[in-house]
């Protein structure tokens, strides 16, 4: 028996129906915190959210355990609008609970600091996911919030944002400093809450997917993927081998093009121009790769419910195999080049870092989670599309620093331009069986392993192919949490630029 | 460091010749849609009009009196009326897309009855609001004022090699008082509408003001949002529109030299036009 079934049965949990590689349970509101208390003990707590509407709201926790390809879902049914909060014996509650709060209106009582997460200016009892809130509505004035200031003496303030200085996405940064040294840093995020999910209730599937295209630029493909997965699953609908290649392709050049666009950054950041305009070229010619195969730079409009909108053209997919050689030529002479550069890797080593300690109540996720010890990845974990049919490898490292989310990143670009060889040496002639795309009223998750790492999406559909509820966890929604801590122990006013771009943060991934 | 020299040296040109000369890159990753309406049935026209995520494609009163509407700034290149009708539907060959007339990007047809449509004229294009010569340079100033980072992704690979943006004279700055555009992107979310503002109140005047992205333009799929405040020319005077979700680096380009009075905007929804 695995660790979650065990679990499962020795907290004698009633199980709640079933899907491939899910296992679903529910359990009283007042058995809830003591289960969960139990399962995150040992396993990933990997999501928690509310579903509110008709009906008495509901919370759900996700859990994967180390090694094991099912996902665990439990859930209860409250009977009111309040529950226990989960946050003080489970750390990585606390940012869930206040999303849940603030978005649902539920109240997570014993919350050890419910302050907002993304709602600045906006009234009290008017929570986005619930109140029936009509376009233009005047929600008239509300509860400003602030970003908090650290006090103290000779602690000065630097603000950045929400506008930043060169194209880049809004977000407001103090800097509580003391001279040189950053004491604290506080930020305001949510500038650019768009309330995605909420927006797709009620539309069909494919107006849905449009939107989860959406949800942010340089992760589409996996944000949409991990959805149409959700979809795919709850509808049981079976996916063509072509299609599943062409899924793993695609999704592995939006993990290159976003890790030579971070890295891209970090040698901007460190005043390294010549290498920040090498990774920028490569990341443009990846982007021109998918621009030849599905006519979209960011592989936008090629997702389709049971498989693709239209099969990858075979001339393309033959450029791309020409291309590669020279990707992997000119990405290991880069990186031998960094790490032979004294004064960029003064800049990047034990700048930003997180400890393996402060990281692993986190359960942070993807090249930063894999920085710091968290064993974690969607392909070799759980294996999607057609990752069970290739080889790679996954690196781990426990420095936590600027430096090992670069090696990370290396180390990956290397894997992907493995894995896309492997897939173009033995392409599938054909998907073999027609695509099925009649949906079904379900619910299921879905998830994928984005360039920011593990991507979760659980949805709900009505009989007539709409969508009921939408749950998205983005990798950035998970990997913001422990930020502002990374760039203040030990580190300069003028390494922020650098952990920054280290990080690689997306905020419309967690604004949403 | 010499030899991070050295590597640059030897990579070569790779830039665009844009705009001196055409980038045959302009096909590979589209600009724009244009629509050739005529040529659609109604039950077509209904059809497509379903098909489209947006509402880039629209039908207008009933069968008998009425249209079908399409609009190049609320489409976001799925590409999916393209697959389904080839024959009305097609990508733009050019990266030439910005326009100053926001009616420059739609274009209608009725049927008055009978089956095959009549296409509206397409608008003229308008001066730029601002008189003020522009030096050879322009000095842009970017907000993202709620977009999906997409946009951001283009913007900031105009400054690899590819594109090189200062080439042309054009310039990203982080001061608003040294702006002379401010590029917007993204819905214009209700928690940075006053950011926006606060950005184009300390910009000196004239100011040239360039949307850039679906999500700026009309709202793209996020239009009709309870946390959507935009379009953006409901909240600032809009001189320049760049459709495309994202906007191609060529797009943007065109766009910003539209925006300096060195470019002129030739899309035209219902095909492109030779010139103003
Ligand atoms: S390509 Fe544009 S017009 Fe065509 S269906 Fe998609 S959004 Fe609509
Ligand atoms: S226009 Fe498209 S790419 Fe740009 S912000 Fe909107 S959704 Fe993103």
């Amino acid at each position: 028996m695995t660790t979650l079934r065990d679990a499962a049965h020795r907290l004698g949990l009633a199980i709640d129906g079933a899907a491939a590689t899910e296992l679903r349970f529910r359990c009283a509101p007042e058995a809830f915190l003591g289960a969960v208390t139990t399962l995150a003990a040992e396993a990933v707590l990997a999501d928690l959210f509310a579903v509110t509407g008709s009906g008495p709201p509901s919370l759900t926790v996700v859990f994967e355990a180390v090694g094991e390809p099912e996902w665990l879902l439990l859930r209860t049914q409250l009977t009111g609008d309040s529950f226990p909060s989960l946050t003080p014996a489970t750390h990585v509650a606390s940012w869930y609970e206040r999303e849940i709060h603030e978005m649902h209106g539920l109240q997570p009582a014993g919350h050890p600091a419910l302050a907002r997460l993304r709602l600045h200016d906006w009234p009290v009892g008017q929570p986005p996911m619930r109140a029936t809130l009509d376009r233009r509505l005047d929600i008239g004035p509300g509860v400003p919030s602030v970003v908090p200031i650290v006090h103290g003496q000779g602690v000065f303030q630097l603000p950045l944002g929400p506008v930043r200085s060169g194209p880049q996405e809004s977000g407001e940064f103090l800097f509580n400093s003391g001279g040189e040294d950053l004491v604290a840093v506080s930020q305001l995020l949510g500038f650019k809450l768009r309330v995605v999910e909420r927006l797709a209730e009620g539309r069909t599937v494919d107006q849905a997917l449009n939107l989860a295209e959406r949800l942010a630029g340089v992760s589409a493909f996996s944000n949409a993927l991990a959805f149409v997965q959700a979809v795919e699953r709850a509808s049981a609908i079976n996916v063509g081998a072509r299609s599943r290649a062409a899924r793993t392709l695609m999704n592995e050049l939006e993990r290159l093009h976003n890790h030579f666009g971070d890295i891209s950054r970090l040698a901007d950041a460190t005043g390294l121009m010549v290498a920040g305009a090498q990774y920028a070229s490569l990341k443009e010619d990846v982007l021109r790769r998918c621009a030849e195969l599905t006519r979209h730079r960011y592989l936008r409009g090629i997702l389709a419910v049971g498989g693709l909108q239209a099969p990858l053209p075979a001339i393309a997919l033959q450029t791309l195999r020409r291309r590669l050689p020279d990707w992997l030529r000119r990405s290991e002479r880069l990186e031998k080049l960094l790490e032979e550069t004294a004064i960029f890797i003064d800049r990047v080593e034990t700048t930003g870092v997180l400890t393996r300690e402060y990281a692993a109540p986190h359960n942070l996720v993807g090249p930063i989670g894999r920085s710091t010890g968290a064993d974690r990845d969607c392909r070799r974990d759980h294996p999607y599309a057609a990752y069970d049919q290739v080889i790679f490898e996954v690196l781990v490292k426990s420095q936590g620093d600027a430096l090992a989310r670069l090696s990370i990143r290396l180390f990956e670009i290397r894997q992907s331009i493995r894995i896309l060889e492997q897939l173009l040496e033995s392409w599938p002639e054909s998907d073999e069986t027609a695509p099925s795309d009649s949906l079904a009223t379900g619910e299921a998750l879905g998830w994928s392993e984005g360039a920011g790492g593990e991507t979760l999406h659980w949805v709900a559909l009505t009989g007539d192919g709409r969508i009921a509820r939408w749950r998205a966890r983005p990798p950035a929604f998970v990997n913001w949490h422990p930020y502002a801590e990374a760039c203040a122990s030990g580190n300069n006013l003028t390494d922020y630029p650098v952990i920054e771009a280290s990080f690689g943060l997306s905020h419309a991934e967690f604004d949403r | 460091m010499s030899r991070w020299i050295a590597l640059g040296l030897r990579s070569g040109v790779r830039t665009t010749r844009y705009p001196s000369h055409a980038d045959p890159e302009a096909e590979i990753a589209p600009s724009a849609v244009i629509a050739d309406l005529a040529a659609l049935t109604p039950a077509q026209a209904a059809e497509v009009a379903d098909l489209c995520p947006t509402s880039a494609i629209t039908i207008e009163g009933d069968r008998e009196r009425g249209g079908i509407a399409f609009d190049a700034g609320q489409c976001v290149m799925c590409g999916r009326c393209v697959r389904a009708f080839p024959g009305a539907f097609a990508f733009s060959p050019h990266p030439e897309v910005a326009v100053r007339s926001r009616g420059n990007l739609r274009v209608a047809a009725h049927w008055a009855g009978g089956s095959t449509p009549a296409v509206d004229a397409a608008a003229a294009e308008l001066k730029l609001r601002s008189q003020r010569l522009f030096r050879r340079s322009l000095h842009i100033r970017h907000v993202d004022a709620g977009s999906c980072n997409g946009c951001e992704s283009e913007l900031q690979l105009l400054g690899s090699p590819e594109y090189d943006l200062h080439r042309l004279g054009l310039f990203f700055t982080p001061t608003p008082r040294h702006a002379d555009a401010l590029l917007v992107t993204g819905v214009v979310t209700r928690q940075m509408e006053q950011p926006l503002r606060d950005t184009y109140d300390a910009m000196p005047g004239p100011k040239i003001v360039v949307a850039a992205g679906v999500c700026a333009i009309g709202g793209g799929v996020f239009e009709g949002g309870f946390m959507v405040n935009g379009p953006l020319d409901r909240i600032l005077p809009v001189d320049v529109y760049v459709p495309g979700c994202p906007p191609t680096p060529l797009a943007l380009l065109h766009g910003l030299l539209v925006a300096v009075g060195r470019g002129a905007g030739r899309y035209r929804a219902g095909g492109v036009s030779d010139g103003d």
